[in-house]
C-alpha cells in the first residue's frame, strides 16, 4: 500500500445545510493515514485491541444475559441456535474484513455500503448502526442492571422497589457522562477486562466440561436436546444474534488499526470464531448442570446459579463479578461505536457537521455521544430485554446483508481503487448466502421487532430524502 | 563542518507549550524535525480531531518553524493526530533517523550544559551532537558521570577524557569543556541535583528493561523534575537504516 488513491472528480454535492462530505484521505499506510496538505494520523490499534474491541463488544451478551432465556426458548439445543448464529457471523465477517482492507477507514459497514452502493443505501445504513448500536447499548445497559440486583441481593440489601430498571438506567447515564469527560486511556482498560473474563469462564468452563462428561463421577443425564422442535432453534438463533454484533465494531475502527490488511481479517473473523466457541460450550455446561428448565428460571442472571452448582458461593460471586464487567465494557464499546457511527454520517454530510463537534476542554465528541447516550437511557428504561435484543439484531442484519451485496457489487465491477489485500474465499456464493441468511434471519424475529426496525429505516430513508438528497458517495474513496 | 544532527523536538501543538528562545539557541545547527502532535481520548476518531483543529494546528506548526528557520536551523515539520503520543514520537523518530529527541521545557538562554555520559553505547552519538551544537564558542559543557561507588570513578574519569577528546576534534573549544565524576548510589537523582545550575541537560537513553516499563524513561524522570530542556540521545535501534545520516 501506500501508493495515492485515485480522487473522483465528480463534486459530491451538499445537503441542505450546504455543508459537502468532507475530503477523503490521500494516502495510507501500515502506521498512518495521511491528508492532504501532509497531516497524518496515527494508527494506534494493534491485533490485541482489535481483538479486544470485538470480544469485548460481544461476550457480554452471550455468555452473561441470553443462557438463561434461549434454553429457555429451545432447551439444549439452544447450543445450536448459537452455532448457527456463529455461521452468520462469520459468513458477513469474512467479505466485511475483505472490504475493510480494501477501506480501512472509520465508519466500518456504513463506509463499504455507501462507497460501494450509494448515499441513499449508505444513510438508512448508517442511521440503522447509529441506533442499532443504541439498542445493543441499552439491553447491555438492562443485562447490567440484572447483574447489579443479583450483586444487592447476594449481599442481603432488600431493595423497596425491583432494583433492575434504576441501576440499569443509572449507569447509562454514568456511563454517558464518562465518554464525555473521561480522558483515561479506556481502551487498555478493555484490554485488560477482556483478559479478565477470558480467564474466568475458560477455567469456569474447562470445569464445567470435565464435570458435564463424567470425569468428576457420573456426568449429566442427558435431556432431550430439541424438546420444542426445530422452529425454535432458528427464532431463538434470531433472538441471541445480538450477541455477534461486535465483529463489525472492529471496523468502525478500521482507520485506526496498525498494519490493517492483516490486524482487521485476523481480529474480525478470530473474534467471531472465540466468542462462538465460547458461547456453544456455556450453553453445553449450563443445559448439562441445572437442566434448560431451570436456566429459564433463573432468567437473565442464570450463569450465577451454574457456577454456584459447581463452586458454591465464591463461584457465583467471581460470575457476579465477571457479568458486571462483561456487559458494562460491552454497553460502554457500544456507546463508542454508535458516536463513531454518527462522526461518519457528519463527516459525509449525511447529518450536519456539527454532530461531530468535539469538546474543546475534554476532546471528546459531546454532541455525538449524547445523540448516542440519550435514546439509550430512554430505552434501557423500557427494559423490554428480547425488544432490545432484536430490534438491534434487526438493524445490524439489514446492514450485514448489504455488506455482502457491497462485496459483490464491489467483485463484479471494480473500481480502480478496489484492491483488498484479503479476498475471502468463494465468492460471489459465499457472500450471496452471508446476505440471504442474514435477512433471512428476520424473519424468525417477533413481530413487534420487525415493525420497530421498520420504522426505524423508513425513518432513515426519510430523513436522507430531505436532508442530504445531493449528496453522492458511490465510488468515492 | 559536520553533519548536521536530526534531533526530534515534539510538542503538544495546541496545548499552548511556548517555545523558548534558548531552545532555538540550542538547536540552531541541526536538523530540526518538528513533530507537532495532538493527543485524542478513545472516543473521539482522529479524523474527526482532525477536522475541527487541522487549520489551528497547521497555522501554529509553521509559526513554530518559523522561529527554527529564522535562527538558522534546517527544519522540517509534520502535524500528527495520534491516541498515543510516545508511539507518534518513537515512529517519527525512526523514520527521520533522528539521533535524538528535545523534551521540551522553558529555557531563556543556553551558557551552560551538562552533558551525563553513562558507560553506554551512546558515547559517539552524543559526541557529534555536541560538536555540532557548541561549535560556535559560546556554549560552556560540563561533561558528568555518576558512578556508583569510589572503584568506579577511575573508569569514569577515563570515560570523560575519552569523551571529552571526542568533542574537542568535533569542533568545541578546549577551554569550555569541564569535566567532573561525582558518587552517588542513585545516579538520576544526582542528575537532577546538579542540573540546577544547568539551563539544558543531554543524557543518553536507557536500555529497555522491566525497570522502565515500570518506572518510565529515566530521561523523562529527569525531564520532570528538571526545569530546562532535555535533550535525550536515542539509542541506535535495530530497525534504524543509517546511524545518524543527514538526508
Amino acid at each position: 500500500m501506500g501508493d495515492r488513491d485515485e480522487r473522483a472528480s465528480a463534486s459530491p454535492g451538499r445537503n441542505v445545510a450546504g455543508e459537502a462530505p468532507a475530503p477523503e484521505p490521500v494516502a495510507t499506510d501500515d502506521d498512518v493515514t495521511v491528508h492532504e496538505d501532509g497531516t497524518e494520523l496515527e494508527r494506534t490499534i494493534g491485533l490485541v485491541g482489535g481483538l479486544a474491541i470485538g470480544i469485548g463488544t460481544m461476550i457480554g451478551a452471550g455468555i452473561f444475559v441470553f443462557p438463561g432465556i434461549a434454553a429457555g426458548e429451545a432447551g439444549p439445543a439452544a447450543a445450536a441456535s448459537f452455532a448457527i448464529g456463529g455461521v452468520v457471523a462469520l459468513l458477513v465477517a469474512l467479505p466485511a474484513a475483505e472490504l475493510a482492507t480494501a477501506m480501512p477507514r472509520s465508519g466500518g459497514g456504513y463506509y463499504f455500503v455507501s462507497r460501494a452502493l450509494g448515499a441513499t443505501y449508505g444513510t438508512v445504513v448508517g442511521i440503522s448502526l447509529w441506533l442499532g448500536l443504541v439498542f445493543a447499548s441499552a439491553f447491555y445497559l438492562v443485562g447490567f442492571g440484572h447483574y447489579a440486583a443479583a450483586v444487592l441481593a447476594e449481599v442481603g440489601v432488600a431493595a423497596p422497589i425491583d432494583p433492575v430498571i434504576p441501576l440499569g438506567v443509572l449507569f447509562g447515564v454514568l456511563l454517558t457522562a464518562l465518554s464525555a469527560t473521561g480522558t483515561e486511556n479506556a481502551a487498555k482498560l478493555q484490554n485488560v477486562i477482556v483478559g479478565v473474563l477470558l480467564v474466568i469462564l475458560t477455567s469456569f468452563l474447562t470445569y464445567g466440561t470435565a464435570d458435564a462428561l463424567g470425569v468428576f463421577g457420573a456426568g449429566a443425564v442427558p435431556e432431550q436436546f430439541a424438546p420444542f422442535g426445530v422452529g425454535p432453534i432458528f427464532s431463538t438463533a434470531a433472538l441471541v444474534f445480538t450477541s455477534y454484533l461486535g465483529f463489525a465494531q472492529v471496523a468502525t475502527v478500521a482507520g485506526e488499526i496498525k498494519d490493517p490488511d492483516r490486524n482487521l481479517p485476523l481480529a474480525m473473523v478470530g473474534s467471531v470464531v472465540i466468542v462462538a466457541t465460547f458461547y456453544v460450550v456455556t450453553i453445553f455446561v449450563a443445559t448439562s448442570a441445572v437442566g434448560s428448565e431451570n436456566l429459564r428460571e433463573f432468567g437473565e442472571t442464570a450463569m450465577v446459579e451454574v457456577s454456584r452448582e459447581f463452586f458454591g458461593v465464591a463461584g457465583a460471586v467471581a460470575i457476579l463479578f465477571a457479568g458486571l464487567l462483561a456487559t458494562f465494557s460491552s454497553a460502554n464499546a457500544s456507546i463508542l461505536s454508535s458516536s463513531r457511527s454518527i462522526y461518519a454520517l457528519s463527516s459525509d454530510a449525511l447529518l450536519p457537521r456539527r454532530a461531530s463537534e468535539i469538546n474543546l476542554r475534554y476532546g471528546t465528541p459531546h454532541v455525538a455521544l449524547a445523540m448516542a447516550g440519550g435514546p439509550i437511557v430512554v430505552l434501557t428504561a423500557t427494559g423490554r430485554v428480547e425488544l432490545l435484543a432484536e430490534v438491534a439484531s434487526f438493524l445490524h442484519l439489514i446492514m450485514y446483508g448489504l455488506i455482502c451485496a457491497a462485496l459483490i457489487a464491489l467483485r463484479r465491477t471494480p473500481p480502480d481503487w478496489y484492491d483488498p489485500d484479503f479476498r475471502m474465499p468463494g465468492s460471489p456464493y459465499l457472500p450471496a448466502i452471508g446476505g440471504l441468511a442474514s435477512f433471512g434471519l428476520i424473519a424468525f424475529m417477533a413481530p413487534a421487532s420487525i415493525v420497530v426496525g421498520v420504522l426505524v429505516m423508513a425513518g432513515a430513508y426519510g430523513w436522507h430524502s430531505y436532508y442530504a438528497r445531493d449528496v453522492t458517495l458511490k465510488g468515492k474513496l | 563542518m559536520t553533519d548536521r544532527p536530526s534531533i526530534l523536538v515534539p510538542l503538544r501543538v495546541l496545548e499552548g507549550e511556548p517555545l523558548e528562545p534558548g531552545v532555538v539557541e540550542l538547536l540552531s545547527g541541526a536538523r530540526v524535525v518538528l513533530l507537532g502532535y495532538y493527543e485524542i481520548p478513545d472516543q473521539t476518531a482522529p479524523g474527526q480531531a482532525r477536522m475541527q483543529f487541522e487549520d489551528r494546528a497547521q497555522n501554529r506548526l509553521n509559526d513554530l518553524k518559523a522561529q527554527f528557520e529564522d535562527a538558522d536551523a534546517v527544519v522540517e515539520s509534520t502535524l500528527v493526530f495520534t491516541r498515543d503520543g510516545d508511539e507518534t514520537i518513537e515512529r517519527v523518530a525512526r523514520e527521520e533517523n533522528c539521533v535524538a529527541t528535545l523534551l521540551l521545557n522553558p529555557a531563556a538562554a543556553m551558557d551552560d550544559v551538562l552533558v551525563a555520559v553513562r558507560g553506554d553505547r551512546v558515547i559517539g552519538r552524543i559526541a557529534a551532537i555536541a560538536g555540532s551544537l557548541f561549535d560556535d564558542g559560546t556554549t560552556s559543557v560540563t561533561l558528568l558521570n555518576v558512578a556508583r561507588g569510589d572503584e568506579r570513578v577511575p573508569k569514569g574519569e577515563a570515560l570523560l577524557e575519552h569523551v571529552r577528546s571526542e568533542l574537542i576534534d568535533a569542533g568545541v573549544e578546549p577551554a569550555r569543556i569541564d569535566a567532573r565524576v561525582e558518587t552517588a548510589r542513585r545516579p538520576i537523582r544526582k542528575i537532577v541535583e546538579l542540573s540546577e545550575a544547568f539551563d539544558a541537560v543531554i543524557l543518553g537513553e536507557s536500555d529497555p528493561s522491566v525497570m522502565t516499563i515500570l518506572f518510565g524513561e529515566k530521561s523523562e524522570q529527569v525531564a520532570d523534575r528538571f526545569i530546562g530542556p532535555v535533550l535525550v540521545v536515542r539509542q541506535p535501534r535495530e530497525e534504524d537504516v543509517t546511524d545518524g545520516a543527514t538526508e
